[in-house]
């Protein structure tokens, strides 16, 4: 599958805001790991920078939305966690719901047949 | 439901934990990053070198953003610093309400204590505020001198009319110079007819002293000329309460002592400093033959200096044009002194000092009451040492332990605020309800400056009687401590205690000697001898209206016939007229001038001239020393007559008779030579605290004036005689209004009531004063027997008696009294100072009042120990010595 045109187009902070909200839905996990996520589910499709993911991830954290704690990975290697609080499974929540009502929106338009009156 | 995680705290805990910092952490997490992507790269196949080039250029600008989550997570260390500040304050509150609420009777002691402490001062402050510190209301008032004559270094009230034209005609430095008089007119048509003050100022007053007027205007010179139409201003009070703040007043004709006046303006309220608030202004209008009056001091004068014009300078000018008017009338007894006082200084400098001792007074009070209050929070510290030790094995940092207790004193204070505001406007409603006589008192107010007071006492007072506490409870050693089982063992901190304590009875000490002091003096200044029986006196004034009594020998029959009604009320037994009666005010200010005198020496002489009835001497009860009092026969048309009080006629005459002798009003050209025909008993007519006046009397006969006041002289009480004097004046005219009627001594008690308030209220303020310091000796002597009970039970049960463990307690209650009153005798020494102007007739070290004083503290320390010594003689040896 080709890559989109989206690789060079930023992401809109809430988009990436809703996806890292996602990832983390399934539990706690590293910046290096939503990453990976991101782009193993979406095939590649979305290509981030993937260093413009922490002040996103850092942003949240401010609003309370997903919190941090050091922990060993696999590995063994001391990593930064996160994880989503009650008040980011309340923007989930919230969030997906627009972004289902936007997307719905935005593709009755584009199915759309008539043209303007 | 919140889960552990939620709460801010465990973040904090956890980044203690780790003791990283932020900027650490992030680098950190980026390395990591960074670090598995290449991880990821080389496990393809690539190089190491190549998997890093392509790992950092997947992940954009590493520097970039590490300085961006940089700041993110400084604003977030920010936040949730202050988070768990507001959490830790909360979190204290909490605890600290929780505290207090578990001790009730401390609770509320230390509260109403603070109440009345905070609100005691935040009342004082509101009438120093109002009194001395709110800007007066004029336009310029840094630039009004209240301006006199001085008499040597005297500096004298008030000036005549002739210096005051010239002042103000041929001043440089002086904008304008404005000048009051006194005097009084009744109000009819408007309900009832009322006496209101009449202030006869010139239209240049206004403009001097300006405050915009409420309505209308203030007159012109134009029309502060004899002969001009008449206008008058109203006051404020007036207005609303005779007009009912009608805005139609102005251009209305109201009627004054029977005159038409056509109503200008109403000034603004700021105008009345003091009651009475009814009153009006009208032009001085002075009349061609007062200008050349230079010896009868009446005016009232403010000058208002011209921008940039230095006062040393316009006060220069001023001497100059006086010392030419002296030259002029050598006889004027005065010459050519100026005297100037800033107008803030001469309405407020007479009460700086009442007010600020007063203050201080009850700053001390709060001071005794915080000390009182430490205490207990020392004893209560003591009784919950254990707790706080346990508190600090749980790894409480002091700072916490510190912060904890000031928390609760803090909140012990705002209580304490809080209730103070509200005692404090009991306590302002009787300061405004109570007769003393101070500018501006009755606007005092709990206006936005005495809040802030407040609130800053509030502190202040948490801080002094909280922090020392705080601190010692957050040096408890904990091991000691917690092996004592909660019992203190140490001496050190009852040494603190005591040294409180003595510093309490120490300032109960001086406030008392105050108290004691004023007492003294008033108690002097009552057995000043006046000169005359004050009892059973009646004074009122009367004024018969010139519209209807314009011709003199009207006038003089209708008061002739009211002397005579009111002679005829029984049990009246004498009835005298002047115009202005001793102690309520002076009387015409003269020159005593001794025929042949050159002016300058003894022969001139100021005295107070007053027009008399021929019975006023009889009913004042003063004596005739020589000569005959004024008959029917020393009318207008008779021969001049004046009579001498004896220390007139001893400054003018020394040892010569002055019966026969002729004096006169200053030299003069023409002089008007009187005849002395008699010689009565000196008075203190100026109250008990001035010095004797000399005293000159001419017969009310020969200058026919319609306000008159009235001395009556009865056997009975006066709630019975006033009503009769109302039915008797109403036989005769129903239309008069009588004025100011009022007992002698209730006239006296009047002129000393600012005297006698400062005096209660020192005297509360002492007392309040030894009751806490008797509270913080009992406080201290009863927890030195609960410390002790256990030495007291072996002592009893090694055979010391029970008198003998009660002198003990008491002796300890002894050696803190003994030491007070040593430091307090001292510092009182050095107080009493401060009080030497409040003093009258004694030393401000009288002896009398530190002996007295010393004995009831020393007696009252020594009894508040009574019952803990009683106490200490009930212990019971075996349960103390099992150690409970």
């Amino acid at each position: 599958m080709p890559r989109t045109a989206l690789q060079n187009i930023d992401l809109l902070q809430g988009t990436l805001d809703l996806i890292v909200l996602k990832t983390l839905s399934w539990g706690p996990m590293h910046g290096f790991g939503i990453a990976r996520w991101m782009q193993r589910t979406t095939d590649d499709a979305l290509q981030v920078e993937e260093g413009s993911l922490y002040p996103a991830l850092y942003r949240m954290e401010n609003r309370g939305w997903i919190k941090a704690q050091w922990k060993l990975t696999e590995n063994g290697r001391r990593a930064k966690y996160y994880k989503l609080t009650a008040a980011g499974r309340r923007q989930l929540v919230a969030e997906s719901e627009s972004w289902a009502a936007l997307t719905s929106a935005i593709g009755k338009i584009m199915m759309a047949t008539r043209e303007p009156a | 439901m919140k889960t552990d995680d939620e709460r801010v705290p465990a973040w904090r805990r956890y980044l203690r934990f780790w003791k990283s910092s932020p900027a650490d952490d992030v680098r950190d997490e980026l390395e990591f990053h960074i670090q598995a992507t290449i991880d990821e790269l080389v496990a393809d196949g690539l190089s190491p070198a190549a998997a890093r080039a392509r790992a950092q250029e997947n992940f954009g600008d590493v520097k970039r953003i590490a300085a961006t989550l940089d700041t993110l997570s400084r604003q977030r260390e920010r936040t949730m610093a202050r988070a768990e500040w507001w959490d830790t304050i909360k979190q204290d509150v909490v605890f600290g309400l929780r505290q207090l609420r578990r001790s009730p009777a401390f609770t509320i002691v230390a509260v109403s204590t603070l109440a009345l402490g905070i609100g005691a001062n935040s009342a004082i402050f509101s009438v120093v505020y109002s009194v001395l510190l709110r800007p007066l209301p004029f336009a310029n008032a840094d630039r009004i001198l209240a301006l006199g004559q001085r008499d040597g270094s005297n500096a004298v009230c008030c000036l005549p009319f002739g210096n005051y034209a010239a002042w103000r005609d041929r001043t440089a430095g002086f904008a304008e110079i404005g000048a009051t008089w006194g005097g009084s007119s009744v109000l009819t048509g408007t309900g009832d007819p009322l006496t209101v003050g009449m202030v006869p100022a010139s239209a240049s007053y206004f403009r001097a002293m300006f405050i915009p007027p409420t309505l209308g205007r203030y007159y012109t010179d134009a029309e502060d000329r004899v002969g001009a139409p008449r206008v008058v201003v109203l006051s404020y009070a007036l207005w609303q309460n005779r007009f009912n703040g009608d805005r139609g007043v102005v251009g209305r004709s109201i009627t004054l002592s029977g005159n038409p006046y056509q109503v200008v303006g109403v000034a603004s309220p700021d105008y009345i400093l003091a009651p009475p608030a009814e009153r009006v202004w009208v032009p001085l209008a002075i009349p061609a033959q007062r200008l050349s009056d230079f010896s009868d001091h009446e005016l009232r004068v403010y000058g208002l200096l011209k921008p940039g014009v230095a006062s040393a300078a316009a006060l220069r000018q001023l001497a100059s044009i006086e010392a030419e008017i002296a030259r002029q009338n050598p006889h004027s007894g005065y010459d050519g002194g100026v005297s100037a006082v800033s107008i803030v200084e001469s309405i407020t400098g007479p009460h700086r000092e009442t007010l600020y001792i007063l203050l201080g007074a009850v700053v001390l009070v709060l001071l005794i009451a915080c000390g009182n209050i430490a205490n207990l929070l020392l004893a209560r510290a003591s009784a919950r040492s254990a707790e706080i030790a346990v508190r600090g094995a749980l790894g409480a940092t002091r700072g916490r332990i510190v912060s904890q207790m000031l928390v609760e004193s803090l909140l012990l204070a705002l209580a304490g605020g809080v209730f103070g505001v509200g005692v404090a406007a009991l306590v302002m409603r009787f300061l405004r309800a109570s007769p003393v006589q101070m500018p501006r008192l009755q606007s005092a107010s709990l206006n936005g400056s005495v809040l802030v007071f407040t609130v800053l006492v509030t502190l202040v007072c948490a801080l002094l009687f909280g922090l020392v506490p705080a601190l010692r409870a957050a040096r408890t050693d904990l091991q000691q401590t917690l092996r004592d089982g909660g019992r203190d063992g140490r001496g050190g901190r009852d040494g603190l205690r005591k040294a409180l304590v003595v510093s309490e009875l120490v300032i109960a000490q001086v406030l008392l000697i105050g108290a004691g002091l004023l007492i003294r003096s008033s108690f002097a200044v009552r057995s000043v001898p006046i000169g005359f029986d004050t009892h059973n006196l009646v004074a009122f004034g009367l004024e018969l209206p010139h519209s209807r009594y314009p011709e003199a020998a009207r006038l003089s029959a209708t008061f002739q016939s009211i002397d005579a009604a009111l002679a005829a009320i029984p049990g009246v037994r004498g009835v005298g007229r002047t115009q202005v009666a001793p102690i309520q005010g002076f009387g015409y200010d003269w020159t005593a001038f001794r025929e042949g005198s050159n002016g300058h020496d003894a022969g001139a002489t100021g005295a107070n001239m007053r027009f008399v009835t021929p019975t006023y001497f009889s009913t004042l009860g003063l004596s005739l020393l020589r000569g005959r009092a004024f008959s029917a026969a020393d009318d207008a048309q008779g021969a001049k007559t004046a009579i001498v009080s004896r220390g007139l006629a001893k400054t003018l005459f020394g040892d010569v008779d002055p019966l026969g002798r002729r004096i006169s009003n200053g030299g003069g050209e023409r002089p008007v030579w009187m005849e002395i025909v008699g010689v009565v008993s000196d008075m203190r007519a100026s109250g008990q605290k001035r010095d004797i006046p000399n005293e000159l009397y001419m017969p009310a006969s020969s200058v026919p004036n319609g306000a008159q006041t009235f001395l009556v002289r009865s056997n009975v009480p006066t709630s019975q005689l006033v009503p009769a004097i109302r039915r008797a004046v109403k036989a005769v005219d129903p239309q008069l209004a009588m004025a100011g009627v009022t007992t002698m001594d209730a006239a006296i008690d009047k002129q000393l009531a600012t005297d006698t308030f400062s005096r209660w209220l020192l005297t509360a303020l002492g007392f309040t004063g030894l009751l806490l310091a008797a509270i913080g000796v009992y406080g201290v002597i009863a927890y030195g027997v609960s410390q002790r009970s256990h030495e007291f039970g072996v002592r009893m049960a090694l055979g010391a008696s029970a008198n003998g463990v009660q002198w003990l307690v008491v002796r300890g209650a002894l050696a803190l009294a003994a030491v007070s009153v040593v430091c307090g005798v001292g510092i009182s020494l050095l107080a009493a100072k401060l009080l030497t102007s409040m003093v009258f007739g004694i030393s401000a070290r009288d002896p009398l009042t530190f002996v007295v004083v010393t004995g009831v503290l020393a007696i009252v320390a020594v009894g508040a120990s009574y019952l803990p010594a009683r106490r200490a003689t009930r212990i019971d040896p075996l349960e103390a010595l099992r150690g409970t």
